[in-house]
Formats: C-alpha cells, sequence, structure tokens
C-alpha cells in the first residue's frame, strides 16, 4: 500500500504501525552519532491552526533531523474567520515546493476532500476531536521501548474520551498490537455509540484499577467545562482522578501515560503524582513520551516522505 | 393542448385505479379515462406501458427566493420540480426576508406565474419573522394564500404560542407544519449521535432532540385540534410516539423524506457534507421503522425537504456547511428503485404518499386523476435506468449524496393543467431542446 497521507489509524494497516515502530527504534539507536539525510531537499510546512507546544516542536525537530526544511506557515484560515480557503492553503504549499503538511486543527476533515487529488503530504498533528495519530504512534513505541508487552496487556484509558482525539487514534493503535482497552468516564463522556468494537466500558474508576497493566490519563480539557458538562472539575477530579487512595488499586508495576499537557489535580492529583516521582519514577512514562515523540515522528515523515 | 395519452399504466391511488388506461386531456382537465376511448380527434401519445400518475406534490421545499438567489430561484426551483414529476411545491418560508407579509406572499406567486412550470403553494411564517416570540400576521397571509404555517428550522421552543398556532390555525383551516427539533438539546450538533459521527469527533445531535420535541407538539395538538403535519420524521422512537398518538385519537399527519428512507449515519464517512442534512441521518433501525411507518400508514407524506445550497458552501468543513439536500431531482427513482422495486411498499402507497396525501393535507387540487380533476399528472419509465449526475440537476443545489446512484423510475413526461412542462427531461422556458424534442415525440406520435 502507499501512503501519502496521515489524517487516522483507522486507515494505517497494522504492517504500516509496525513499520514505524522499526523506523523509530532505527532513529533513536543511531541518533547520537549519525545524520539522516531522507528529507534533504525536502520542504515541509508545518501550520498549526491551534495552540501546542510539544507536538509543534517534535514534528520541526522530526524535519530538521532527517535532513528537511520547515516552513512555518500560518495563514488565518477556517471557516468563521475571512481567511483563506482550503483550496488556497493548498496551492501555496506546492507554490512554495511542500512536500508535506503537517497541521492542526480544530475542525476536523479540512483537507479530507481535497488530499486524493493533490501532491501533497497531510500529516495530522491532532484535528479536532477526530485524530491524533502521531500521538498514539508514540505511546506504543514508547511502551515498547520499556519491553512491555502490548499482546494482552489491559490498558484503562481515563477522561473524556468524547473530546478526545488521542483515544480516537488509540481506539486503532491499541488493538492493531494486540491491547486491549478499557473506557472510563462519567457518561457524559463516553456515551455507548463512540465505544470502539472490542473494548470495554465503564463508569467506575475503582473497578477498572485494579486489572490494568496501562493506565492512560486522558486530559479533561477546563475549556470544554463552560458549557455544563459536569457540575465542576472538582467533581470529576473526586470521582476520577487519580489520588493515592485510587493509586494503592493499581497492580505495583502498572505504567501511567498521559498525552500532556497535564492538569495536576484534576486528572491526577498533586500527592499522587509527587508520590509516584519520589516512589516509583519508572512507572511514569510522561517524559519518555515527549522524547520519543520526536523518533516516532522521524519514522512517520520517512515512510511517507523519503523517496516520494 | 388537448391530448390522449394510450398505452400507459394508470395508478391513482385516490380513486382506486391500477391498469391500462387511455386518458383524454382537454382544456386543462381530464375529460375521460377508458380501457379504451375509441377514435378520437386530438393528438395522441403512445406510452407503450409507461406509467401514469396524478402529478407529484412535494409540500416540503426551500425555494430560497427571495433574498437566497445564488442556492435557487423559484424558476430554477420549479424546474428542477417538473423534472422530477413534481407538478407542485410548497415552499417554506425562511427566505430573506422571511414569508410573513402578504407582499412576500404575492412576490412569490408572481416569481412562481412567471417561471409558468410548477404549481407553488407558499407557507406562511408560523411567528413574525420566524423569531418564535408572537404569532405571525397569519389571517392576512392566509388570505394572501398561503397554505400553511411553519417556522421550519427555526422551531418555535415557546409551547403556550405553538399551542396558540395551532388553535389558530385551526380557524383558518390551514395545517402547522412543524418542525420538530429541540434546540437547545441539537445546539452545535451536525451529526446524528451514532458510531460514525462519534467516530468523526463530530458535535452529535441527539435523537431525542426530535423525540422531545413531536411528543411535545402532539400533545399540544391534543390540547389545541389543530392540523398539525410533523415535518421530516426521522428516528424510531418518533414513529413510536406517532403510533402512541394515534392510538390515543390525537389527530394529525406526518412526513418523511427519501434521505431518511435510503441513507443512514454512515453516509457521512469521510466528512461527507453532502450527507449533512437536519434531522440528520440515523441508524438501519430509524431507516427501517421509517419504511415501516410508511406502510402502515403513521406517517402520510413523502417530502424531499429540498434544500439547496450553492457549490462553495458545501464545499467548507463539515462542521461549517450546510445543512440538506437537493431533492427534487431525485426522490421518485430513488423512491422507485429502492421501496417500490424492492417490495417494501407497493407503488400505489407510494404515489399516494408524494401525490394524494400532500394534496389533501395541503387541501389544493391534484392528487388525483379523477375525470374533472386538472390534468396535473406524470408519466414515468419504469425500465430504462440512467445514473444520478448531480452536474445535470436543473436545481442551482447540485448538493445530493446519491450522484451516481443507477436508477428507474425517472420522469418523462410531466403536465400541469395539461400543459406539457417537461418532455423526457428537457423542461418548457428552460431548455433549448424542449421544443424539438416535443416535436419529435408528436411526430412519431409516441414518448
Amino acid at each position: 500500500m502507499f501512503l501519502k497521507d496521515l489524517f487516522s489509524l483507522a486507515h494505517f494497516s497494522v504492517a504500516a504501525m509496525q513499520e514505524v515502530m522499526e523506523r523509530a527504534r532505527y532513529f533513536k539507536d543511531r541518533d547520537r552519532n549519525q545524520t539522516f539525510k531522507s528529507l534533504q531537499g525536502k520542504n515541509v510546512a508545518i501550520s498549526f491552526w491551534e495552540p501546542s507546544t510539544r507536538t509543534r516542536l517534535s514534528f520541526a525537530l522530526a524535519v530538521q533531523k532527517l535532513g528537511g526544511t520547515v516552513i512555518d506557515y500560518q495563514p488565518e484560515m477556517g471557516s468563521e474567520k475571512k481567511g483563506e480557503s482550503i483550496e488556497d492553503t493548498v496551492k501555496t504549499m506546492l507554490s512554495l515546493g511542500a512536500a508535506a503538511l503537517i497541521f492542526r486543527s480544530s475542525i476536523p476533515g479540512l483537507f479530507y476532500e481535497i488530499a486524493p487529488h493533490v501532491e501533497l503530504s497531510f500529516i495530522s498533528g491532532g484535528e479536532g476531536c477526530y485524530q491524533h495519530p502521531t500521538q498514539a504512534l508514540l505511546d506504543i513505541f514508547t511502551l515498547q521501548q520499556r519491553g512491555v508487552t502490548l499482546q494482552g496487556a489491559n490498558v484503562v484509558m481515563v477522561g473524556d474520551i468524547l473530546h478526545s482525539r488521542v483515544a480516537r487514534s488509540h481506539f486503532y493503535a491499541l488493538p492493531a498490537f494486540g491491547a486491549s482497552l478499557t473506557l472510563v468516564a462519567p457518561p457524559v463522556f463516553l456515551p455507548d455509540a463512540l465505544v470502539p468494537p472490542g473494548a470495554s466500558a465503564g463508569f467506575s474508576l475503582e473497578e477498572a484499577l485494579p486489572a490494568a497493566d496501562i493506565l492512560y490519563l486522558l486530559r479533561v480539557q477546563k475549556e470544554r467545562q463552560g458549557v455544563n458538562l459536569l457540575p465542576s472539575l472538582n467533581a470529576y477530579a473526586s470521582l476520577y482522578g487519580l489520588d493515592q487512595k485510587r493509586l494503592a488499586l493499581l497492580k505495583k508495576d502498572a505504567l501511567l501515560l498521559h498525552p500532556g499537557p497535564m492538569n495536576v489535580g484534576t486528572e491526577i492529583s498533586y500527592e499522587a503524582l509527587k508520590y509516584l516521582e519520589r516512589h516509583n519514577p519508572e512507572r511514569v512514562l510522561f517524559q519518555e513520551q515527549v522524547a520519543n515523540g520526536v523518533y516516532t515522528r522521524m519514522a512517520v515523515l520517512d515512510l511517507l516522505l523519503a523517496g516520494r | 393542448m388537448d391530448l390522449v395519452l394510450r398505452g400507459g399504466i394508470l395508478h391513482d391511488p385516490s380513486c382506486n385505479r391500477e391498469g391500462p388506461m387511455e386518458i383524454l386531456i382537454r382544456n386543462g382537465r381530464v375529460e375521460a379515462l377508458s380501457p379504451s376511448l375509441g377514435p378520437v380527434d386530438t393528438p395522441v401519445l403512445e406510452l407503450a406501458g409507461k406509467l401514469v400518475l396524478p402529478g407529484l406534490i412535494d409540500m416540503h421545499v426551500h425555494l430560497r427566493e427571495p433574498g437566497q438567489e445564488k442556492k435557487e430561484t423559484i424558476a430554477t426551483g420549479c424546474a428542477a420540480a417538473v423534472a422530477g414529476g413534481f407538478t407542485a411545491v410548497a415552499c417554506m418560508p425562511n427566505t430573506s426576508p422571511p414569508v410573513d407579509r402578504k407582499e412576500t406572499v404575492a412576490y412569490i406567486k408572481e416569481r412562481a406565474a412567471r417561471a409558468d412550470l410548477a404549481r407553488v403553494y407558499p407557507i406562511g411564517a408560523l411567528t413574525a419573522g420566524l423569531q418564535g416570540q408572537e404569532l405571525s400576521a397569519m389571517t392576512e397571509l392566509a388570505a394572501a394564500g398561503v397554505r400553511g404555517f411553519s417556522d421550519d428550522g427555526r422551531p418555535v421552543a415557546d409551547s403556550t404560542l405553538m399551542l396558540r398556532a395551532l388553535q389558530f390555525a385551526r380557524v383558518l383551516g390551514l395545517p402547522v407544519i412543524s418542525h420538530c427539533e429541540d434546540l437547545s438539546l441539537a445546539a452545535g450538533g451536525v451529526v446524528h449521535a451514532g458510531a460514525t459521527g462519534y467516530r468523526l469527533g463530530l458535535p452529535v445531535i441527539h435523537a431525542a432532540a426530535e423525540t422531545a420535541a413531536v411528543a411535545r407538539d402532539l400533545l399540544l395538538q391534543q390540547e389545541g385540534c389543530g392540523y398539525l403535519h410533523l415535518a421530516h420524521i426521522s428516528s424510531r422512537l418518533s414513529v413510536s410516539l406517532l403510533a402512541w398518538a394515534k392510538e390515543a385519537g390525537i389527530q394529525f399527519s406526518a412526513e418523511v423524506t427519501p434521505h431518511h428512507l435510503l441513507l443512514t449515519e454512515t453516509a457521512v464517512d469521510g466528512f461527507n457534507t453532502s450527507a449533512k442534512m437536519n434531522p440528520p441521518l440515523r441508524e438501519e433501525g430509524d431507516r427501517a421503522a421509517l419504511c415501516e411507518a410508511l406502510r402502515n400508514g403513521l406517517i402520510d407524506v413523502i417530502a424531499t425537504d429540498h434544500a439547496p445550497h450553492h457549490a462553495a458552501e458545501k464545499e467548507k468543513d463539515f462542521i461549517s456547511a450546510p445543512f440538506g439536500v437537493s431533492g427534487l431531482e431525485t426522490a421518485f427513482p430513488l423512491l422507485f428503485t429502492h421501496l417500490v422495486e424492492t417490495g417494501i411498499i407497493p407503488l400505489s402507497c407510494l404515489v399516494d404518499c408524494l401525490s394524494t396525501a400532500p394534496a389533501r393535507i395541503l387541501g389544493v387540487a391534484g392528487g388525483t386523476l379523477a375525470p374533472g380533476a386538472p390534468a396535473d399528472l406524470v408519466v414515468v419509465d419504469p425500465r430504462a435506468e440512467k445514473q444520478v449526475q448531480n452536474e445535470k440537476f436543473y436545481s442551482r443545489g447540485k448538493n445530493t449524496p446519491f450522484h451516481g446512484w443507477k436508477l428507474r423510475g425517472f420522469p418523462v413526461l410531466t403536465l400541469v393543467e395539461g400543459d406539457i412542462k417537461m418532455c423526457r427531461g428537457e423542461v418548457k422556458g428552460m431548455s433549448d431542446a424542449f421544443i424539438p424534442m416535443l416535436e419529435s415525440i408528436f411526430k412519431e406520435g409516441r414518448l
């Protein structure tokens, strides 16, 4: 299969995901004493229409490490603003000689229709509530780097599943590597029709924790709380925040992932985080996720762009 | 013109006529029907087994004029109507300005008369300016000729106001057409709350946004005893509520669209804006329940909710693109191919839902080919297969999720008051090929 774009892991085969893992490993192993050239002479545009620090930096670094040039392109775009159209943006990219557009947008599906018709790779850095494919891939890579056997592992994901693009990418990534997924959230964040086939779902974190091999904490976004989804963030934290009492329900070697940025006091209590950092720092993978993001994104760029 | 249609198969549920029939049309009316009329002094068209139906009536269209002529005009909308076999349409009042004054009603009627294609029945605004605050000038609008009242697209949230509207429209003998939607529940949603919408991460519309409003309106109808017509019913539970209301003796009529009968939410996959509509496409269980409701008569009418949009608007991203489907030119062949040929409903049921029932609910002529009735009729070719090509629509709205579908049952002749408005896809006054086409069929004496 010839891959050009990365919008969704639904369209990425298991083989392609495995290929990303292999290439990420390759880049990580050789990063210290080797330079790479697979994007040499290639321009890669980065347009983030939503705030981001780590994902944007991570992509930019990945392009540079592969010898490519980053074009920082930030047009006013989107339907509500009187900015340029999707088509104009794409034309500009092509005129600038860009081989790819790495983008982030609060509106999902912006480039879905145009993508098959143009010679430009579209790589999502997170689209609305749709998908965030490289985040899911870097999570898998991080777990593999830790020597975790994903086959048969139980991943408990807790948080605002409804608005999470990370969760939607993991609906494909985790099962592809044989892990089973348990979703935990209050009903407002976890409608039945959202639960993918094969995953289990529940409203009680206490019930799910003892069986978790990996606990994936999702961000509960403050900016979404203005619309009466929950009585308050504190109400959420009291039922779903990882505090020390709930921490004690986890297996002693259960690992913790978070896509960042973390709201300490909401999805995890300050005390629980400090306790873990002091006594079991090896169980907390947050920093490794960030570091591995660069290699995973190099792998994705290499897979989609090298040789094209 | 005076004319005899020979060799056609008549399907007229208004008088239970089904079978080979010759039809004499004189002075714009059906003068005689007989298996064999004998010698006649008018031109004769041989139909060779094609179907003859009372002209279709679409009681829910958006013609966009005045004010939104980029999307559609009364002339292009009426051309789309006769191309699709519709001899009459009822147009919704959400134009700019809205149809809440008699001058706007007169304007629409004048534009329709000038187009001289389909009959156009304006629907008046239920509340002034469609603002949901106070009742519109209902008597004035009725006197100007509206055939019903609706705040379509901006349903009346205030229940007392809705009750008053039903009570008053009853005096005028006109239906209140309700777009059932609890706006506070639907707010911001663009797609049904089902697996596809959730997978795409789009804001959802819960089915309860419709069902809660259906329940309210049925209960208000029970108090108000007006003529309640429920527009574009889309969910399984709304159908259950209709069954309950019937059981309880509440009078109402209800409609469903072709797209809700044929498609489910999976059509929006890939952020397909041509399948973005309100109410949204729902699930297979909903679709099946709607078909069953047609069969058992809980739903009376099929209406297209023809909602043309400019191409640039539907090219926007899924969240910003407008709701709606251009429906007039595909409705009959879609339903014929997918509901009648498949045996889901008999042809008589389809014709009743698309012609006889809407004529009855609107209280207008048509819906029948009984002798003396206006010669509003359509001839359909049940055999020839054609592909839907949206670029060939007469409508300015090319927005359809059915582009490329291969269908049978396309209308080939549309008569309004005995006048040929469409012949083999060519529309009078809109297509240069219309007159040569007429000349050629009358020379051959067959359609």
